[in-house]
């Protein structure tokens, strides 16, 4: 995982999150790059979701993970 | 109405300001010598040559709407550097639709958005009054004409495959606060079934990674069957979804028509001319050739499994997270300078589905043999909910209207009007249910009809996982009620309001 995905999934275990608001805390990141690290945490499959629709980490990655 | 009605209303379309259109200009039509990569930024590739090749021998396109809209004064050019991430809510403070002619990392990119956020800029690609987009929707659906197909895709001049198939190479905006994501919104998806044959719709597409999105398939459609037929036999259903087409295209993918009919012929009856498709690179289908973007791919047989969103949804409002099934993109074709269109949720939405809600209430008056006057679904009602009509009324037929107009889809809100009502007054509308209602005669219920599970009201949370929601329906007979003499109605006038004229004594 790039350092930025890495972040992102630290982020989600501490509390859940908006996705909104995950970019909101990463916007000094070009675009691109944090659509790239969020495809990381994406394919890590370690996201799931409460209730309000926020994202959050219960797992850890799979060691298979890009 | 004539073929010859429908192109002339084509004609218009592409001629608002009033000046004789050429559409010499389409030098990447395949008409014309090519000056692809030559196109300056503030004619969009259209409007230049002027060499003679006149419609209806091809539909309009994305830039030429564009062009529409600068030319009606309906465009705001943006030219200072734009992050992706603050596009919409840029587009959401302007007045007019508008064009980003510079996007932070992405140098080959344009986006233009809010193009149709309002029922004028609605009007304006429809070719006609505000007032007639309903009459001029349900002209170009009578008249389908078939695609046609052509070598020569302005849509495929760039062609991406393998480990050039990159999604994080498009300008894809954020939307909403409580967005799941960001999302590919203005879709023109295309999927094909061996019995049913093409369909076309408009499903929104949230990024999960390079190759992946999800894709909203959630509400009942031909493509939903489609895929859940090939789900049944264990194999992807290949889709293409443009992005970057004239909104006649949007319309007709969000219009339900039969299964059997090819929602691209609708499109060419509403353009008054075949919409130009292309043959996809990778899978077995076609997309409109003038598109500005394409992706290729294939719904996986996961079925509804993946989680997406929250959206916003038409209805204003952030919706739940839903289980879709995911997009694995296998191509990315786009122009050589492409404009990503960034569909503007709830607006752009709401009015796409004015002209069908509208059309739709006009055929149901007309099915209950009631003469219909004026139509709108007013955006409050998010062009869907609500339908407000005027009619030539004779007796009972306040109460025969209401009835028709409930029957439309998930319209849960109707009032019908005389036609000395303007109905898109408010205050007119607001007297005539003041003083031609009596609240125990001409107020109708009519419960436990089909609802909409993203209206809050319905409770749909309480349904369980699968459960359809119900609604009950409200219509209010504004017209003037049987006995009452119509001269009771009859307006205040000025004494000698005729004679003096105000500005004689300024």
């Amino acid at each position: 995982m790039s350092p930025l995905a890495r972040a992102i999934v630290a982020e989600l275990r501490a509390q859940p999150c908006h996705f909104g608001e995950l970019v909101q805390a990463h916007m000094d990141a070009p675009w691109r790059d944090f659509l790239h690290a969020w495809g990381e945490v994406r394919a890590a499959e370690v996201l799931s979701r409460d209730d309000a629709g926020r994202y959050l980490v219960t797992a850890s990655p799979s060691p298979s993970a890009p | 109405m004539s073929r010859l009605v429908v192109f002339l209303l084509g004609l218009a379309a592409l001629a608002l300001d009033g000046e004789e259109h050429f559409f010499d200009d389409k030098v990447d039509r395949g008409c014309h010598g090519s000056r692809l990569g030559q196109l300056a930024p503030a004619n969009f590739g259209v409007g230049t040559a002027r060499r003679r090749c006149r419609l209806p021998t091809m539909s309009a396109g994305f830039r030429d709407f564009l062009k529409q809209l600068d030319d009606a004064g309906e465009l705001l050019r943006l030219s200072k550097r734009v992050d992706p991430r603050h596009v919409s809510a840029l587009m959401a403070q302007a007045p007019q639709a508008t064009f980003f002619e510079t996007l932070d990392g992405y140098p080959d990119w344009r986006a233009a958005g809010a193009l149709v956020s309002t029922r004028k800029r609605l009007a304006i690609a429809m070719g006609c009054p505000e007032h007639a987009i309903a009459t001029r929707f349900e002209q170009g659906i009578q008249r389908p004409i078939e695609p046609r197909l052509v070598d020569r895709a302005p849509s495929q001049e760039v062609v991406w495959t393998g480990d050039d198939v990159d999604l994080t190479r498009i300008p894809i905006p954020m939307m909403h606060v409580k967005d799941g994501g960001p999302y590919i919104s203005a879709t023109v998806v295309v999927s094909k079934d061996p019995e049913y044959g093409r369909n076309v719709g408009s499903y929104r597409l949230m990024y999960r990674t390079p190759r992946e999105t999800g894709i909203d398939l959630v509400s009942s459609s031909d493509m939903r069957v489609y895929y859940q037929r090939a789900l049944d036999q264990g194999r992807p259903l290949e889709i293409a979804v443009a992005i970057g087409t004239h909104p006649f295209e949007l319309l007709a993918a969000s219009y339900k028509a039969p299964i059997a009919v090819d929602e691209f012929a609708v499109a060419g009856g509403l353009h008054g001319a075949p919409v130009e498709l292309a043959r996809c690179r990778t899978v077995d289908l076609e997309v409109p050739a003038h598109a500005e973007l394409v992706l290729e791919g294939e719904l996986l047989p996961t079925g509804w499994t993946a989680d997406e969103g929250p959206f916003g949804e038409f209805s204003h409002i952030t919706g739940e997270v839903k289980w879709n099934p995911i997009f694995r993109v296998r191509a990315i074709t786009h122009r050589r300078d492409p404009i990503f269109y960034v569909l503007q949720m709830p607006w752009e939405n709401d009015w796409l589905a004015a002209p069908v809600i509208e059309a739709a209430g006009l055929q149901a008056l007309r099915a209950a043999s009631v003469e219909p006057v004026a139509i709108r679904a007013p955006v409050g009602g998010c062009c869907y909910w609500t339908l407000v009509a005027s009619i030539k009324k004779r007796p009972g037929e306040g109460k025969n209207a209401l009835l028709a107009l409930l029957s439309v889809a998930e319209v849960k809100l109707a009032i019908v009007t005389d036609d000395d009502i303007d109905i898109d007054d408010p205050d007119d509308l607001d007297w005539a249910m003041t003083f031609r209602v009596q609240a125990d005669h001409d107020v109708l219920v009519v419960p436990g009809a089909r609802g909409k599970h993203i209206d809050p009201s319905v409770r749909a949370g309480a349904l369980g996982k699968g459960g359809l929601p119900t609604t009950a329906k409200l219509g209010i007979d504004a017209t003037i009620p049987e006995g009452v003499p119509r001269s009771h109605y009859e307006r205040l006038r000025y004494f000698a309001k005729d004679a003096v004229r105000l500005e004689d004594y300024r």
